[in-house]
């Protein structure tokens, strides 16, 4: 009875495994299939900006091409000393961070507690400091908007406002994209445990041979 | 390759020690423009170094012009002082040597943690991509405006795929 209890959970584990595994992968499937309508979207306003602009003004001979950072980034959240860093990194998108404050202004997940020192999590640590936290969320803004123009400006002093819906769009892809970045993960995670354990299944099938 | 005596003197030009560098039997000077961009380049690769400790990475692209164009409006592009930037624009000029060369530089960069490609672009390196297998940078594929997102050849699909298979199911399954 104890044998047939520890087998029922060993195919139990194992089911789990693979339900995991099916489960990232249909996630997989409906994050990169949510992500044709946004960057159809961003095509077509970046057409009408470039048909109202000018085809030379909204092209990639605008682009700048002095050294400077990527406002928009990635952070990986884990430490590099475990080993499950390496084997599934999870990553964090990080918006309109500026060169002179080097914090992010807006994020898309905030996993870790350190990050939630950042921006509106304020609010909630200190009902006393409300007014200092509204302030801070009008800086954050601030520094979004100003990051925002500071990058159409590339496209001229006064752009279409078909551009600045393109870039919405965009955004909105790239936060779609960093959630298929850590669904990607998960699954390759998955993936090797479930192979893993068809392995060991193999391994003892063939077991001692008579 | 020059030859001086003790004292830094060639002939009656005096090169000051900073500007010279031993290398083997070879002594060369390097002219101040030089040693300036060297150094700025050395105080960036500080700065990424630093960025790579605290785990903060870049999105890489290769894509067609309006994808670039739309992902660079997001903030995401990037160029140093090499002029080396993160992305990789393709068109009809592009040789597949470029963006192999692109795909590669991309996924052995240490300051990228994702790769993002249009699908119809990784086709033409299909067995580049899909011999990568690294969790580090993730290649997405992603789709483009006249070649939409087919599952069936995204390369992290068709490496578990066979998993799906009747014939693996079920002699794991025995």
């Amino acid at each position: 009875m104890a044998e047939g209890a520890g087998g029922a959970a060993a195919n139990g584990g194992s089911d789990e495994k693979v339900l995991d595994f099916l489960d990232s992968v249909d996630s997989y499937l409906t994050t990169m299939e949510s992500l044709a309508p946004i960057l159809r979207q961003g095509w077509f306003d970046l057409a009408s900006a470039r048909h109202s602009m000018g085809v030379f003004r909204v092209s990639s001979a605008s682009l700048d091409l002095k050294d400077h950072s990527a406002s928009t980034y990635l952070q990986m959240v884990g430490h590099e000393s475990d080993d499950s860093f390496v084997g599934q990194p999870s990553f964090s998108l990080c918006k309109w961070a500026s060169a002179d404050n080097k914090s992010c202004c807006s994020e898309e997940e905030i996993p870790d507690s350190q990050l939630r020192h950042r921006g509106t999590s304020r609010l909630s640590e200190n009902q006393e400091q409300n007014s200092n936290g509204d302030d801070s969320l009008k800086t954050v803004d601030d520094l979004v908007k100003k990051e925002r123009a500071k990058t159409l400006s590339v496209f001229g002093t006064l752009v279409s406002p078909k551009l600045r819906t393109a870039q919405l769009s965009f955004e909105t892809a790239l936060e779609v994209l960093v959630e298929a970045a850590n669904i990607r993960s998960s699954m390759l995670s998955a993936y090797s445990q479930v192979q893993k354990q068809m392995e060991d299944t193999r391994e003892g099938e063939i077991g001692p041979i008579p | 390759m020059c030859f001086m005596n003790t004292t830094n003197q060639i002939d009656n030009f005096d090169f000051p020690p900073e500007n010279l560098r031993l290398k083997g039997f070879s002594l060369y000077y390097y002219s101040q423009r030089y040693l300036e961009v060297e150094l700025a380049l050395e105080l960036q690769m500080a700065g990424r170094a630093q960025i790579a400790t605290k785990s903060s990475a870049l999105i890489a692209m290769i894509a067609d012009e309006d994808t670039v164009t739309g992902f660079l409006l997001a903030g995401v592009g990037n160029v140093d002082l090499r002029r080396k930037t993160n992305y990789l624009i393709v068109d009809s000029k592009t040789t597949v040597k470029a963006i192999e060369d692109a795909f590669k530089e991309f996924t052995t960069r240490e300051d990228i943690a994702v790769v993002l490609i249009s699908q119809y672009v990784a086709n033409m390196i299909r067995f580049l991509v899909d011999s990568y297998n690294k969790p580090v940078p993730a290649i997405l594929e992603i789709p483009s405006k006249d070649h939409p997102y087919d599952p069936a050849h995204d390369s992290v699909l068709s490496r578990v795929k066979y998993l799906f298979s009747a014939e693996s199911v079920a002699s794991g399954r025995r």
